[in-house]
């Protein structure tokens, strides 16, 4: 079993893993990021929704964490729901996502709370300002079984309302 | 249950020469794997069957998009992402954009590749149909060279194609002929994100001077593998496009489909939705569709809300107006009546039940909602001249039929007498429920189809 290692959150993580072993247990299990949910593990629910930065010069991409053998990722930066209030641009605050949420009434169970979060802050990077439809679409990969989708949608579509756009760049 | 990560392999050589050297050494004993939205579903159901994988994502040589004046090469390992981001593809290939934009979900959108959806071969993949009607060639790689094929001949049978067991897909090639076309994509499914198709329907053609010219049909989900339509299309091709033509070209695609019943939906839906789905696309292809019709055209256009006003003055059901308003625009005033009609006969009984409340009783002119008062007031005119010695005896039987069958007596009364009426209804009054109530829709689909040729003339 080799030893891997990947960038989780702007820290350096090491484990031992099997080259299929997936990123959603890597970080579940062996970096005790129990952040990222296990929903459907088809890519169908978006629970275990990371952004996946493969190298410096790529883009971050939203991905399910669930389909990602650990050896195509080797190296790569990860971001997580916990590394969110970390690039929140304001250290020990929570993300504007985050505190969108809370205010907006955006999570019942929890479980796919940090997958919405992080299609949002992907959708949110491009178009910092999204019409209904759009955040209806960037979160169509994500499903909330509580059925909130009406605040979910509220929290993403007036994450920024208020706020200058300045931190989103910084994260992985 | 899970796989166990332990019992598989993934190698990873970083380079596409590498790859097909390993693929030639040992053929077919690594499965390729890209962006994993297929492979590691399998996975992580614990159905992958081969244990050993090789990396194929994000090799630069399986990346690349070339555009020359005749052609758009896309490297087989291009993702749905990119396919909807690129600018070349959004104005030559907007099919293909389309179909990247509802595959999946923006998760699965920047991991699956065009190369793997071609290779997984489900018969209902999103590209596949756009792809057959743009007559994409495919390059094939191995150790041992490239060789171009028409993508139409790459699958043999259900999930097989013609990859030896050392080959990958290279490239994908469309022609950029298409910008005089009229192009045509629509997926029929649960939802666009995520759910698969039940059907889906890919089509191009032109029509100089009306006739029918350069077409191609393409579906998803009506066969063992994405399905040309070569014998509609033969049909078609050359022929003026009148509502005989758009008829027959239905009944022709009917019979060279081979849909299934299965999990998403049942072979008799995806049948006549893929006719229904190809009237739309030819209707588009008229230069001035609905011209003909202005009725039909306010109605083809107008807002939802609207256009199922009108219709519930015709027919009182909910759900007939809700889905014969949706199923627009219709091409034809026969299209539409066609559409009523098999659409109310399909109905489950409450359906019709609610279109029987809505009906005054027959020599009555009070009718539960006053939408009605001016079809059934003219339905009823030669009724009402004899009415007056009949009433007592009709408001009798009528209020017996209600208490034995426990609904409104309904009977397509134009053109008939008092007396005739009369004798129709001690008739009717012998039926079991189940005749009478079949007999009573009958009825109600005479009514609701003059009503709608009477709306449609004024």
């Amino acid at each position: 079993m080799a030893l891997r290692s990947l960038t989780i959150n702007g820290e350096v993580h090491t484990f031992e893993a099997p080259p299929m072993a997936r990123l959603l247990d890597v970080l579940r299990h062996q970096c005790g990021l129990t952040g990222t949910k296990e929903g459907c593990g088809e890519g169908e629910c978006g629970a275990c929704s990371v952004i996946l930065k493969s190298s410096a010069d790529q883009p971050g991409l939203l991905v399910n964490s669930c389909l990602i053998p650990i050896a195509q990722v080797e190296g790569a930066s990860i971001l997580t729901v916990e590394g969110l209030a970390r690039f929140s641009g304001n250290e020990g605050q929570l993300h504007p996502i985050q505190t969108s949420f809370l205010k907006h009434g955006g999570a019942q169970c929890g479980i796919c709370t940090p997958g919405m979060m992080l299609a949002a802050v992907q959708l949110l990077e491009k178009n910092p300002h999204p019409t209904l439809a759009e955040v209806r679409e960037g979160l169509s990969g994500n499903l909330c079984r509580c059925t909130g989708y009406m605040k979910i949608f509220d929290a993403v579509r007036l994450c920024y309302q208020h706020e200058v756009r300045h931190h989103l760049q910084e994260a992985p | 249950m899970r796989s166990n990560p332990a019992d598989y392999d993934l190698v990873r050589p970083r380079s596409l020469p590498a790859v097909l050297a390993l693929l030639a050494a040992q053929p077919g004993v690594y499965t390729p794997i890209a962006g994993g939205t297929e492979l590691m579903v399998q996975f992580g159901a614990g159905h992958l069957l081969s244990t050993k994988l090789i990396d194929i994502f994000n090799l630069p040589e399986l990346n690349a998009i070339t555009v020359t004046p005749h052609e758009i090469t896309l490297g087989a390992g291009v993702t749905y992402t990119t396919l909807r981001n690129h600018p070349d593809i959004a104005r030559d290939l907007p099919l293909l954009a389309l179909a990247a934009s509802w595959t999946g979900a923006i998760a699965n959108q920047n991991r699956g590749t065009l190369g793997g959806n071609i290779v997984n071969g489900s018969p209902a993949a999103d590209s596949p149909p756009a792809l057959l009607v743009y007559r994409a060639e495919l390059s094939l790689i191995s150790a041992r060279g490239t060789r171009r094929i028409p993508y139409s001949t790459f699958h043999t049978a259900y999930k097989k194609n013609v990859l030896a067991p050392d080959e990958l897909i290279l490239a994908i090639h469309l022609p950029r002929t298409f910008a005089d076309h009229t192009q045509y994509l629509r997926k029929v499914g649960a939802r666009n994100a995520q759910a698969i198709s039940k059907i889906a329907l890919a089509a191009i053609a032109t029509c100089p001077q009306g006739i029918v010219q350069n077409c191609r049909i393409a579906l998803a989900s009506v066969s063992h593998s994405p399905f040309r339509c070569y014998a509609t299309e033969k049909l078609l091709n050359g022929a003026p496009l009148t509502q005989a033509l758009i008829l027959e070209a239905q009944t022709t695609l009917k019979s060279e489909i081979a849909p299934l019943d299965d999990i998403r939906s049942t072979a008799a839906y995806r049948s006549q939705v893929s006719a229904n789905l190809l009237i739309e696309f030819l209707t588009q292809l008229l230069p001035t569709p609905y011209s003909l019709h202005p009725a039909l055209n306010t109605f083809n256009t107008q807002p939802t809300p609207e256009a199922e006003q009108s219709l519930r003055a015709c027919c009182a059901s909910q759900t007939w107006a809700g889905t014969v308003a949706a199923n627009r625009p219709y091409p034809s005033k026969e299209a539409l009546l066609a559409a009523s009609t098999n659409l109310w006969f399909t109905l489950p009984e409450p359906g019709w039940l609610e279109a029987f409340a809505h009906h005054p009783r027959i020599g009555e002119t009070r009718s539960p909602t006053t939408a009605f008062l001016s079809h059934s007031t003219s339905e009823q005119a030669a009724t009402q001249q004899t009415i007056a010695n009949l009433a007592d005896e009709l408001a009798e039987l009528n209020r017996a039929y209600e208490q034995r069958f426990g609904f409104l007596y309904i009977v397509f009364a134009s053109g008939r007498s008092a007396p005739e009426l009369l004798a129709l209804l001690k008739s009717r009054m012998l039926n079991s429920r189940t005749a009478e109530l079949h007999e009573a829709a009958a009825q109600q689909n005479l009514i609701t189809t003059q009503r709608l040729e009477r709306w449609l003339q004024s």
